[in-house]
């Protein structure tokens, strides 16, 4: 044993190199480290959770629609659906190569669908890629329910998933309006990037319009597998939560709509109706008649359903309100007058004499009474509907000045409404002449033009929106069915946005124009004699005109309801109320009525008064300083809502257009 | 045996980090392992294992290492005669012959603990060449010690373990003192041993590491998978680690070898690049303070016995820490201390008991 060694510089010099070689190293390793988990943790920690995790997507709650008062017209009903785990199945079949056509076969017997349709779906859930579920059948039955839950030992990879079902809880209630929601097709999966194969969206409507606000965000969950392909539990911190969609409050008002939809139903007609508000475009009611029923289309697989739908004769599809184009008839009178008396053709005091027909261009035209109306002015000329007056009227200011004020009261361009497909019609003047029918325009069509037959085609909404802006004196507004979004927010708050009512023009008419023909509108529904003698209200002050519109050739007017369906005439009636606080329009058509406007359509209107202003109508009736209000009081009896005390004298058999 | 006054110079700050670090390994075997294996089986047995490495290395404290030095000869001759018994009666395991199958369903690696005999057999044969520099026979024979185990452990094959002998070659040829002409005809040897080792000696699944090695997007399903995993574990981790037990990487079985070769990953996932410079830390402060006491050693055969202890040390530690991030390539090198493994634990161990051996009779008089 050495006590000093001779070595020892020698040894302790290698022995430091040793020493400050491992610093070296081990300060590179913990930079490589640094390198790993600083730097390009990120990308490792997507590796990582693409390794275990699968996204399992959380459908967002579809928002409410309501009507204006929050009666809930579209929600979300709990429901069951048949998903097969892929990632399940292909172990399955590993071990099994016969699993999967007994599989099918237990698809087949639970659906109660032919094989080809279970063998179709399952394709198309694989066409999809990725490790979602297959989605096999929606809205099971709890019995199938059973039945699948019976079997979950042979069939572990059969699925029962709560869904949420898009409801309308009073079926084809306000259905145009509403729309219906579909299966994504290819074309919305190559326009928009947010949507997965199998979403759900709208397809019409609302429902269409205001899907970015009703569809809300998917959330997703992530469950965790092992390297064996074993599901194991839901990793909790990468959990996304669905975000709920907006809920919609429409200006549709639920009782003026299921007033409306009663009267086409009970009556059996086919039709629209619209009720707006001229004081801010807001759609009270809206129906087109026949309805259909939106929980039958929102399903995933109706290819059937749909070729039952475009087949239908009646086109329950077509949202008549605003898709429907129909000549104006006498309604486009009101349009004359303003023009007439705003362009100078005639002055308020102007009279024509209406014998029964008169000459023009070499052509004779008839007024829908015979025997003729006599010296008539503007007022009159709205009241009782004279053909004649108007044949001069339009005479006096030819086609292209009566289509400058048709376009200013909103005719021949689609109005701006908040719903899909709207039309614009047609307002036909020498220029469209040339342009779209490369002819000369016949200055004896513009006769026909002057009491809204022709080529002129409008929709009822235009009608509707024509009506407000000379209610209200003269502010052309856009026509909207939503007038608030709620926004749900995370901590149960809500934000309400109110839709904005949108004034789009202010006509260039004169007051008194617009004042001349509101006095011919109102006498129209109350003086004797009126062609709207069917809308009155005692209490109430409605404004309107009548119209029918021949859908075949005639000489004069006659009833066409003994003719079959398809050549009987369309009624109309458009009016507000009241005459000089205007709260609300309605415009009622009816197709092939084969009544003149004053008899079919009128009604509805006058029920949806009576309903928009119950308490006035009330009042009335009980206004103690009336004696025979007293007398039926002292005999116990109340007036009956809805009745009005004295039916108007009915001046002219079958009443006037 | 141990005299009571030795006591006070036992380096407790160094048996202290290597319990410190033998307590993160069960953590993190622990962590690796409960979910696969609810029973905590692999766990306990660690445990176990611990225990007896313990005992162990209090016998390697309490024997002077001269005792030690003088039965070296044995102990390298068992050592031997159990390699060749593997040869001729081992049973094949995972391409090898290299475990002893004991009653009781245990088994033990000979080649772990010849790592030990191997170095105790150089430490004695440097404690009595002390020349500055070798001199051929002198290196030649340092050579046939360490040559006759690594011979016998490359024939079972066992590529992964004869390559830990490296550092003991290192050792006698850097601290043994080798002549500027020696590292060039050594230098000649390599350029030209290595293709031929290549061509005859490498297994076929050896050439394939070390090709995916120089090329990781090979093979990323195969052999490449573990070193893909490892690095999605440890990156995954980022700075702060996902916490104890939340490692997806390792707890849902994505990360091979999990408990064994790739725990470093495991610690990465879960304690992050905070706990990887923890672990590296106290590894280096086990380093500086084993070469503090090679360089206080009463004499040449206990400071190479430490310098040779602890080159296994530095040696198992690179290369598995550097093959988790794709450093090195994948070979089946435990983590010294860390690991699970019943052989490598006890041995690391040992190896710890022998260098708190020397430095507690650094003193000349005692």
């Amino acid at each position: 044993m050495r006590v000093y060694r001779d070595d020892q510089k020698f040894l302790n010099f290698r022995i430091n190199v040793l020493l400050w070689a491992n610093v070296t190293v081990f300060v590179f390793l913990a930079g490589s480290f640094w390198f790993v988990q600083g730097l390009q943790a990120d990308k490792y920690r997507m590796l990582s959770e693409a390794n275990a995790l699968r996204e399992v997507v959380m459908p967002a709650k579809r928002g409410l629609i309501m009507d204006r008062n929050g009666k809930i017209l579209a929600d979300n009903q709990p429901a069951y659906s048949l998903t097969i785990d892929r990632v399940l199945l292909k172990t399955l079949v590993k071990n099994d190569p016969q699993h999967k056509p007994k599989l099918f076969e237990f698809i087949t017997t639970i659906l109660g669908i032919p094989a080809a349709e279970v063998q179709a779906r399952y394709d198309k859930g694989v066409a999809a890629g990725g490790m979602q579920p297959i989605m096999m059948g929606e809205d099971i039955s709890m019995e199938q329910v059973a039945m699948i839950q019976a079997q979950s030992v042979i069939f572990p990879e059969v699925n029962v998933d709560p869904v949420q079902r898009r409801n309308y809880p009073y079926g084809t209630m306000a259905a145009h309006t509403m729309g219906f929601i579909g299966e994504a097709t290819e074309k919305d999966l190559a326009n928009r990037k947010d949507l997965k194969l199998g979403d759900l969206l709208g397809k019409r409507g609302v429902e269409l319009m205001y899907d970015n606000y009703l569809r809300g965000k998917d959330g997703a969950q992530y469950w965790e597998y092992d390297s064996k392909g074993r599901r194991l539990g839901e990793y909790r911190p990468s959990r996304k939560e669905p975000v709920a969609g907006d809920n919609l409050y429409l200006t549709i008002d639920f009782e003026l709509q299921r007033r409306a939809e009663q009267y086409f139903i009970e009556n059996e007609f086919v039709g629209a109706a619209v009720a707006l508000d001229p004081r801010n475009g807001e759609v009270l009611a809206m129906v087109s008649s026949p309805e259909f029923n939106p929980n039958v289309y929102s399903k995933r697989f109706t290819p059937e359903v749909y070729k039952t739908i475009t087949s239908n004769p009646f086109k329950i599809e077509l949202n008549r309100v605003i898709q429907g184009l129909y000549s104006p008839g006498s309604v486009f009178k009101t349009v004359m007058a303003a023009a007439g008396l705003d362009s100078g053709a005639i002055g308020p005091d102007t009279s024509f004499d209406c014998g029964g027909s008169a000459v023009f261009f070499g052509r004779r035209f008839r007024c829908w009474q015979k025997n003729g109306h006599g010296a008539v002015n503007v007022e009159r000329g709205l009241k009782v509907s004279c053909d004649i007056f108007f044949y001069n009227t339009g005479a006096r200011l030819g086609v292209d000045k009566i289509a400058e004020y048709a376009k200013e009261l909103s005719f021949g361009s689609i109005t701006q409404i908040d719903l899909d497909g709207e039309k614009a019609g047609i307002v036909p003047s020498t220029q469209w002449a040339l342009a779209k029918q490369h002819r000369k325009w016949y200055p004896s069509e513009t006769i026909s033009v002057a009491i809204g037959q022709g080529p002129l085609i409008v929709t009822p909404l235009q009608v509707g929106v024509m009506m407000a802006a000379i209610a209200n004196g003269g502010t052309v507004y856009r026509p909207h069915v939503v007038r608030t979004i709620e926004h749900q927010n995370a901590d149960g708050t809500t934000n309400r946005l109110r839709v904005a009512s949108q004034a789009l023009r202010q006509l260039h008419m004169k007051p008194e124009v617009i004042e001349h023909v509101k006095n011919g509108l109102w006498k129209v529904v109350n003086e004797d004699g009126g062609t709207g003698g069917n809308a009155r209200i005692s209490g109430l002050d409605i404004s309107g005109k009548t119209g029918t519109v021949q859908v075949i050739a005639q000489s004069g007017w006659f009833s066409t309801a003994g003719l079959p369906f398809m050549q009987r005439d369309h009624a109309w009636f458009a009016s507000y109320a009241k005459k000089n606080e205007p709260q609300m329009v309605v415009v009622v058509f009816v197709e092939h009525a084969g009544a003149h406007g004053g008899t079919d359509s009128a009604p509805l209107a006058k029920m949806l008064y009576e309903a928009r202003f119950q308490d006035q109508v009330l009042n009335a009736r009980l206004n103690l300083s009336d004696p025979e209000t007293l007398a039926q009081l002292k005999e116990g009896k109340l007036p009956q809502p809805g009745v009005a005390p004295k039916e108007p004298a009915q001046t002219t058999p079958g009443l006037g257009h | 045996m141990i005299e009571r006054r030795l006591l006070p110079t036992l380096d407790l700050n160094f048996l202290g980090t290597a319990i410190v670090i033998a307590a993160i390994g069960c953590m993190l075997i622990y962590s690796a392992t409960y979910f696969g294996d609810p029973s905590l089986y692999i766990f306990r047995k660690q445990l176990l294992w611990m225990a007896i490495a313990l005992v162990l290395m209090a016998i390697f404290i309490v024997v002077d290492y001269h005792v030690l030095f003088d039965i070296a000869p044995i102990l390298y001759g068992i050592g031997l005669a159990l390699l060749t018994y593997l040869l001729i009666w081992g049973k094949i395991r995972a391409h090898t012959k290299s475990w002893i199958q004991l009653p009781g369903g245990f088994q033990f690696q000979p080649s772990e603990f010849m790592k030990i005999f191997t170095a105790l057999m150089l430490a004695k044969f440097f404690d009595s060449n002390d020349r500055a520099y070798l001199n051929l026979r002198s290196f030649a024979m340092a050579m046939a010690i360490i040559g006759a185990p690594v011979l016998l452990i490359l024939a079972q094959p066992d590529f992964g373990t004869a390559a830990t002998f490296a550092p003991l070659v290192a050792v006698a040829m850097f601290f043994g003192g080798m002549r500027w002409r020696f590292w060039i005809v050594l230098a000649l040897v390599v350029v030209i041993a290595l293709p031929l080792g290549w061509k005859f000696f490498l297994k076929g699944y050896q050439k394939e590491r070390i090709m995916i090695f120089l090329n990781p997007e090979r093979d990323p399903l195969g052999s490449g998978y573990q070193v893909t995993q490892a690095k999605i574990a440890i990156g995954s981790g980022g700075i702060h680690g996902k916490g104890f037990k939340n490692g997806t990487q390792a707890k849902l079985e994505y990360l091979p070898a999990r408990h064994t070769d790739f725990i470093f990953a495991v610690l990465g996932e879960e304690w992050g690049f905070i706990g990887v410079v923890i672990v590296l830390g106290l590894y280096l402060f086990l380093i500086m303070q084993s070469l503090s006491f090679a360089k206080h050693a009463r004499d040449r055969g206990g400071t190479f016995l430490i310098i040779s202890l602890i080159c296994f040390f530095i040696f198992h530690i690179l290369i598995n820490v550097s093959m988790q991030i794709g450093v090195l390539p994948t070979t089946g090198i435990p983590l010294p201390l860390i690991s699970y493994g019943g052989s490598s634990t006890m041995m690391f161990f040992i190896a710890i008991g022998l260098m708190l051996n020397v430095d507690m009779r650094r003193f000349v008089n005692v």
